[in-house]
C-alpha cells in the first residue's frame, strides 16, 4: 500500500495531504471561509452555527486539505485540544469587527500556544482578520497588535485581511499556508 | 497487516470466531490508529469492529478510555470509505452512553443526515438522535421534521423510529412533530407507514379521546402497510381493555373486521385480540376461532404453530369455543412439527371429553421422549388441569405423572411435575394417597435438593393426617441416611411432625431423631435436638406450637428486628411479638406487567413477592422521627382510593396500625399543571374516643409529583372500641404556576378539598397467619376465652359468598383450605387464623348451613385475651 501511495506522490499524480484545524470564537467566520474553497456542487448555502466540528476537504493546486471546522461556541471550545495533534497546521479567525471580544479571542489563542501538543510542533498559523467589509471592522496591522502576534517567536505565522462571503483575501492566506505546509510535509 | 495476519492464523486454530481472544487494553491501544494520517479504512475498520465486538459481550469501559477512543474515532469522519462511515455511526451509538462530550459529532453527523449520500443519511439520523439530550433537540429539530417527510423510506423510517425513543426524554419536542408524522402515514412504503403510525400513537398515548379518534380515523381510511395494521388492531385492543368496552364497541367491529383482511399477519393479529381481550363470550370469539381452524390447515408450519398455540389459550378460557375445531386438531397430531403437534395434542386434552381422555394420553406418551422439556412442561400443566377437571380420572394422570418423574428431565421439569402433583393432592382428597406415594418414590432418587425439601415438608405436613402415617417413616429417615445436610434437615423436621401428630408413632420417632443428635451437621442436630426435647414434654400445646404450625413472622422483619437487637443492647429479652407477621398468601400475588402495543404480544406475568410491602412501609415510617416511638408496625392495609381517579387531586389512603396508634398515610398526586400546593396536610374528624395527635404535612405538591402526609391518630383506651368512621378534608395553600416552567406565584392562598370517608375496621387490627394444622392451633389457645354466637345471614345467597364476605370482614387467613366450598353441599365449615394487635393468638370456626330461608352461621372464636374474643365477634355484627 505505502509503495504505491509513494510512487504516485513521486509521480505527482497524488497530491500531499494536510490537516489543518479551523478555530476561533463563535460567529467569526469559520465554516464560511472553508465553504469558499469547497466546489460548486458542495457547497452549503445557508450556514448554521456548527455544533462540535465538522471535516471538510478542498484541494489548492499543490495540497489537499483535510480541515476540522471545530464550533467556536464557549462550551466546545475545550474540545479542539482533542484534534491538536494530528494537525498540521492552524487556520485561527477573528472577527475584527468585534473589538469586544478580541480580548477573548487572545486568551483563547494563549491556551493554544501554550498546549504542549502545540508548543512541541513547529506549525504555521494562519490569522484571518475576517469581516473587512464592515464598516468598524479594524485594519489587519491592528488585529494583530491586539492579539499580540508579535509575541509569538517559535512558530511561522502570518494575518491577512479577509472577507469570507465574498472570498476577498482568502486565496491569499491560503497560499501562505500551502507554502509553508509544503517546506514541513517535504522535511518530514 | 501484522495484526491481520496473526487474527487469521487465530481464525484457522480456534475455528469460528475470530475475535475470541481479544483483550480490552490492546484494543484500545489498537484505537489509536484511528489518529493517523492518512486514514487506512481497512485496518480502522478491523480496529473499530473489534471495539463494537468488546462493547457489546458486555465489556465495562472506563469513561475516560472511552472518551479516548470516541474522539480519536471521530477523526474518521475525514475519510469517505461507506464501510467505515457506517462503522463510525454504529461506534457513536454504541459509545454515546459511556464517553463524555459525545455532542462534538453533532455538526459533522448533521452534514451527512442532510447530505446527498444516501447511504449514510438513516444511519447519521440514528446516531444523532442518540447523542441529542433535550437542551440540543432545538437545533436539530428542523432537520429532523424534514427527514421525516423526506423521499426516502429508510432516511424517512429511521427518522420516525429515532423520534419515537427521543421522546422518552423530551416528549414537549416531540409533539410538535405531529403534522410531519402525519404526512408520513399517508406515505405508500409499508415500513414507513408502521413507524409513522406508532410515533403518532406514541405522541397521543395519553390522551385517551385522541388515540380513539387516530383508531377510528385510520380504521376507515384503507392502509397499505399489514404491519400498521397489527398495530392499530394492538392500540384498539387496548383500548377495549381500558374502557372495558363490550363487543358493540366501534374499536371491536374494527379487529372482527380485521379477521376478513387479505393479509395473514393482519388476520392473525386480530384474531388474537379477541382472544386475549378479558369479556368475550364463545359466541363473539366464533368468527375468531374459525380463522385460527383455518390456520390450522395452512401448508406453511408458522401459521399451523400460531394457530394451535392460540388455540391453546383460548382452550383454558372456553373450552366450548375450541371443540369445533377438534377435528383440524386431531390432524396436527401427527405433525412432522413435534411442537405443534404437543400444542395440539394439549389444546385437545383441555376440550375433549372425559372418554378421550384415554386415547390422548396414549398417544402423547408416544412421543413424549422426542419434544423438548419446555414442551414437557405445557404437557404437565395440561395434565394437570384435566385433573382438576376431571377429579375421577386421576387415578389415570398419577400414574402418568409418575412415569414422567421417573424419566430423564431438567430441573425446571421436574419441578413442573411435582407442583402438579402437589396441586392435584391439594385439590382433590381422593388423590392424596396415592400422590404422596409417587412423591415418596421420587425421592428416593432425587438429584435437587429443592424438591427434596419441599416435598419432604409436604409429607411432613399432609403425611400424619393420613389413615396410615407409619409407612412414610421409612421414606423419610432413608432421607436421613442418605442425603446432603439441606435434606436431611427437611427429614428431621418431617419425622418431628409425625411424633407430635401421632401418639401411636411418637416413641418410634423419638428413637428416629435420637439416632440423628450425632449427625455431623450444626443444622440438623440442632433441630434433631430441640424437636427431641419438644416431644419428651408430651404437651400439645407445645408441639402445635413450636412443630406443628413453625414460626408466622416475616422473614426479613425477623431479620432488621434482631439486628436491632444486637445494635441497642438491652437487659430485656427479645420479644418475638414486635416482629412484624409474615402477610399471607405470598405466593399468589402476582403482578400483571402493563403491556404496551406494539412491544410483546404475550401479556408477561412477573412474579414480584409482596411479602416485603409491608416491611418496606415500615422502613419508610421508622425513617419519620415522629413514629419512632410508635412501636413496632403491626399491619398496614392495603391502599384505598379516597378520590374518583380523574379528578383535580388524587388521594389514595394506607392505614398503618401500630400498638396503641393508627397512622394514615395520605398519597397525594396534584394534576393540575397550573398549579402548586403548599403544607398539605389531611384533617381528619374523628369519631368518639378515637384522638389526632398529630399532622405531618407535605411541604410541597408540584404538579404530577406523588407527595406523601400523615396524620398520626391515638386509639381509645378502651380495648373493645376499635373501629370508627373518620371524614378527611385536604388543607392546603395554593399557588398558581406557569404550567411550563413550574415556576410557582408569590402569593397564595389558602383552599380544602372534602375527600371521602376512611374507615378504621377489625380487619385493620388483625394480621392473617397460615396455620398449617388448625386443630392443633385450636386445641393450643383452649376454651378460656371462648365466645359463642349465632347469626342468621339473611342477605347473603350462596356458601361461597358468605364466605368471602366472612374473610374480608375479619380479615383473617382461611386455614385447611376451607375458603374453598365444595360443589352441592349445604353445610361448610370455615376456619380462619390471624393475630390480634398486641400479639394476641385469634382463631375462628364458623359452621355455615345453608337452608330455605338463608344460611345460618355458628360462630366461635377463641384467643388469648377476652376482649379480642368480643371484638372479633362484633366484626360480623
Amino acid at each position: 500500500m505505502g509503495l504505491f501511495d509513494g510512487l504516485a506522490r513521486w509521480l505527482g499524480i497524488k497530491k500531499k495531504e494536510a490537516n489543518v484545524l479551523v478555530v476561533g470564537l463563535d460567529n467569526s467566520g469559520k465554516t464560511t471561509i472553508i465553504n469558499h474553497f469547497k466546489s460548486e456542487e458542495y457547497k452549503n448555502h445557508d450556514i448554521v452555527p456548527t455544533i462540535g466540528f465538522q471535516v471538510e476537504k478542498f484541494k489548492t493546486k499543490s495540497l489537499s486539505f483535510t480541515a476540522f471546522d471545530m464550533s467556536g461556541q464557549g462550551r466546545y471550545r475545550d474540545l479542539w485540544q482533542a484534534y491538536y495533534r494530528e494537525c498540521h497546521g492552524v487556520i485561527f479567525v477573528i472577527d475584527s469587527s468585534d473589538k469586544l471580544r478580541i480580548v477573548v479571542a487572545k486568551d483563547e489563542l494563549d491556551a493554544l500556544l501554550k498546549h504542549p501538543e502545540v508548543q512541541r510542533k513547529r506549525i504555521p498559523i494562519l490569522f484571518f482578520a475576517n469581516k473587512m467589509d464592515l464598516r468598524d471592522a479594524v485594519s489587519s496591522v491592528k488585529c494583530s497588535q491586539l492579539m499580540e502576534l508579535e509575541n509569538i517567536r517559535d512558530k511561522a505565522w502570518h494575518i491577512c485581511a479577509s472577507n469570507a462571503i465574498t472570498g476577498d483575501g482568502l486565496d491569499e492566506g491560503i497560499q501562505w499556508l500551502t507554502d509553508q505546509l509544503k517546506d514541513v510535509l517535504v522535511k518530514k | 497487516m501484522h495484526i491481520l495476519r496473526r487474527d487469521k492464523k487465530e481464525e484457522e486454530e480456534g475455528g469460528g470466531n475470530p475475535f475470541h481472544n481479544l483483550e480490552k487494553t490492546t484494543v484500545l491501544q489498537e484505537a489509536r490508529t484511528f489518529n493517523e494520517t492518512p486514514i487506512n479504512p481497512r485496518k480502522c475498520a478491523h480496529t473499530l469492529t473489534k471495539v463494537l465486538y468488546l462493547i457489546n459481550q458486555g465489556e465495562q469501559i472506563g469513561t475516560t478510555e472511552a472518551t479516548e477512543a470516541f474522539f480519536a474515532m471521530t477523526k474518521l469522519f475525514q475519510s469517505k470509505d461507506a464501510t467505515l462511515r457506517r462503522l463510525v455511526y454504529l461506534g457513536i451509538k454504541e459509545m454515546s452512553k459511556i464517553a463524555q462530550d459525545v455532542i462534538i459529532v453533532t455538526s459533522s453527523l448533521m452534514k451527512d443526515m442532510t447530505g446527498k449520500e444516501d447511504q449514510f443519511r438513516g444511519p447519521a439520523i440514528r446516531a444523532l438522535c442518540s447523542i441529542t439530550d433535550n437542551t440540543m433537540l432545538q437545533s436539530i429539530e428542523r432537520y429532523m421534521k424534514q427527514a421525516i417527510v423526506d423521499k426516502n423510506h429508510a432516511v424517512s423510517s429511521a427518522a420516525l423510529v429515532s423520534s419515537l425513543h427521543l421522546s422518552k426524554g423530551s416528549h414537549e419536542v416531540t409533539k410538535r412533530w405531529v403534522n410531519e408524522a402525519q404526512e408520513a402515514v399517508s406515505n405508500d412504503n409499508v415500513m414507513v407507514q408502521y413507524h409513522a403510525l406508532g410515533l403518532l400513537y406514541h405522541i397521543r398515548k395519553h390522551d385517551k379521546l385522541a388515540v380513539t379518534k387516530l383508531v377510528a380515523k385510520f380504521s376507515k381510511q384503507s392502509l397499505k402497510s399489514p404491519y400498521a395494521y397489527c398495530l392499530l388492531i394492538r392500540i384498539a385492543s387496548k383500548l377495549i381493555e381500558e374502557e372495558g368496552a363490550g363487543s358493540d364497541s366501534p374499536m371491536f367491529e374494527f379487529i372482527e373486521g380485521c379477521l376478513r383482511h387479505k393479509s395473514e399477519i393482519v388476520i392473525y393479529e386480530a384474531a388474537q385480540a379477541m382472544v386475549n381481550m378479558k369479556e368475550t363470550t364463545a359466541k363473539e370469539l366464533a368468527p375468531a376461532v374459525s380463522v385460527l381452524q383455518l390456520f390450522c390447515s395452512s401448508p406453511k408450519p408458522t401459521l399451523r404453530f400460531a394457530a394451535v398455540r392460540t388455540l391453546n389459550k383460548v382452550a383454558m378460557k372456553h373450552p366450548a369455543a375450541v371443540t369445533a375445531c377438534n377435528l383440524d386438531l386431531e390432524n396436527l397430531i401427527t405433525d412432522q412439527n413435534r411442537s405443534i403437534a404437543t400444542l395440539a395434542i394439549t389444546t385437545l386434552l383441555k376440550t375433549g371429553s372425559e372418554s378421550s381422555v384415554d386415547r390422548l394420553m396414549k398417544q402423547i406418551s408416544s412421543f413424549m421422549t422426542e419434544i423438548s422439556d419446555e414442551f414437557k412442561i405445557v404437557v404437565v400443566q395440561a395434565i394437570q388441569s384435566l385433573c382438576l377437571k376431571f377429579p375421577r380420572k386421576h387415578s389415570v394422570m398419577m400414574n402418568f405423572l409418575s412415569q414422567m418423574l421417573r424419566d430423564e428431565g431438567g430441573f425446571e421439569y421436574k419441578k413442573a411435575i411435582v407442583d402438579s402433583v402437589i396441586t392435584i393432592i391439594e385439590e382433590n382428597p381422593e388423590a392424596k394417597e396415592a400422590g404422596l406415594a409417587h412423591l415418596c418414590e421420587f425421592i428416593e432418587d432425587c438429584e435437587h435438593a429443592v424438591l427434596a425439601t419441599r416435598i419432604l415438608h409436604l409429607l411432613g405436613r399432609e403425611g400424619p393426617r393420613t389413615p396410615t402415617p407409619s409407612k412414610y417413616i421409612r421414606f423419610i429417615y432413608n432421607r436421613v441416611i442418605l442425603e446432603n445436610a439441606a435434606v436431611r434437615a427437611a427429614a428431621v423436621t418431617a419425622l418431628a411432625k409425625f411424633g407430635a401428630h401421632c401418639e401411636e408413632l411418637l416413641n418410634s420417632c423419638i428413637v428416629l431423631l435420637l439416632r440423628c443428635l450425632l449427625d455431623t451437621d450444626d443444622e440438623v442436630r440442632d433441630r434433631a435436638t430441640f424437636y427431641v426435647d419438644t416431644l419428651k414434654e408430651k404437651q400439645k400445646a407445645l408441639n402445635s406450637a413450636y412443630i406443628l404450625n413453625g414460626l408466622q413472622v416475616s422473614v426479613i422483619g425477623l431479620e432488621r428486628a434482631l439486628h436491632q437487637y444486637t445494635l441497642e443492647p438491652s437487659e430485656k429479652p427479645f420479644d418475638m411479638k414486635t416482629v412484624p407477621l409474615a402477610s399471607q398468601p405470598i405466593t399468589e400475588q402476582r403482578v400483571q406487567a402493563v403491556r404496551e402495543p406494539g412491544e410483546t404480544t404475550a401479556p408477561k406475568a412477573t412474579d414480584k413477592v409482596a411479602a416485603s410491602r409491608q416491611d418496606v412501609y415500615a422502613e419508610q415510617l421508622a425513617r419519620i422521627p415522629e413514629f419512632a416511638n410508635l412501636g413496632a408496625l403491626f399491619k398496614s392495609s392495603t391502599p384505598v382510593e379516597l378520590t374518583e381517579s380523574e379528578t383535580e387531586y388524587v388521594v389514595r389512603c394506607v392505614k398503618h396500625t401500630f400498638p396503641h396508634y393508627i397512622v394514615f398515610q395520605f398519597d397525594c398526586t396534584n394534576t393540575l399543571n397550573d398549579q402548586v400546593l403548599e403544607n398539605a396536610s389531611v384533617h381528619l374528624e374523628p369519631s368518639d374516643g378515637f384522638e389526632v395527635i398529630k399532622y405531618l404535612p407535605c411541604p410541597k405538591l408540584s404538579y404530577d409529583t406523588p407527595g406523601t402526609t400523615y396524620t398520626l391518630v391515638r386509639m381509645p383506651d378502651e380495648a373493645t372500641q376499635v373501629t370508627g368512621t373518620f371524614s378527611c378534608t385536604l388543607k392546603f395553600v395554593v399557588k398558581d404556576c406557569d404550567p411550563n416552567t413550574g415556576e410557582p406565584d408569590e402569593e397564595g392562598y389558602e383552599d380544602e378539598y372534602v375527600l371521602e370517608d376512611v374507615e378504621a375496621s377489625v380487619a385493620d387490627h388483625v394480621q392473617k397467619v397460615m396455620k398449617p394444622n388448625f386443630g392443633a392451633s385450636w386445641e393450643e389457645v383452649g376454651p378460656e376465652f371462648e365466645v359463642e354466637d349465632t347469626y342468621s345471614l339473611s342477605t347473603m345467597k350462596t356458601l361461597e359468598e358468605a364466605v368471602t364476605n366472612i374473610i374480608q370482614c375479619m380479615g383473617m387467613q382461611p386455614c385447611e383450605r376451607s375458603d374453598k366450598v365444595p360443589e352441592g353441599k349445604n353445610a361448610h365449615t370455615l376456619y380462619l387464623a390471624g393475630v390480634y394487635r398486641g400479639g394476641h393468638d385469634a382463631l375462628v370456626r364458623s359452621k355455615l348451613a345453608m337452608s330455605e330461608a338463608g344460611i345460618t352461621m355458628q360462630l366461635t372464636i377463641r384467643s388469648t385475651d377476652q376482649s379480642v374474643s368480643e371484638v372479633l365477634a362484633s366484626a360480623i355484627s
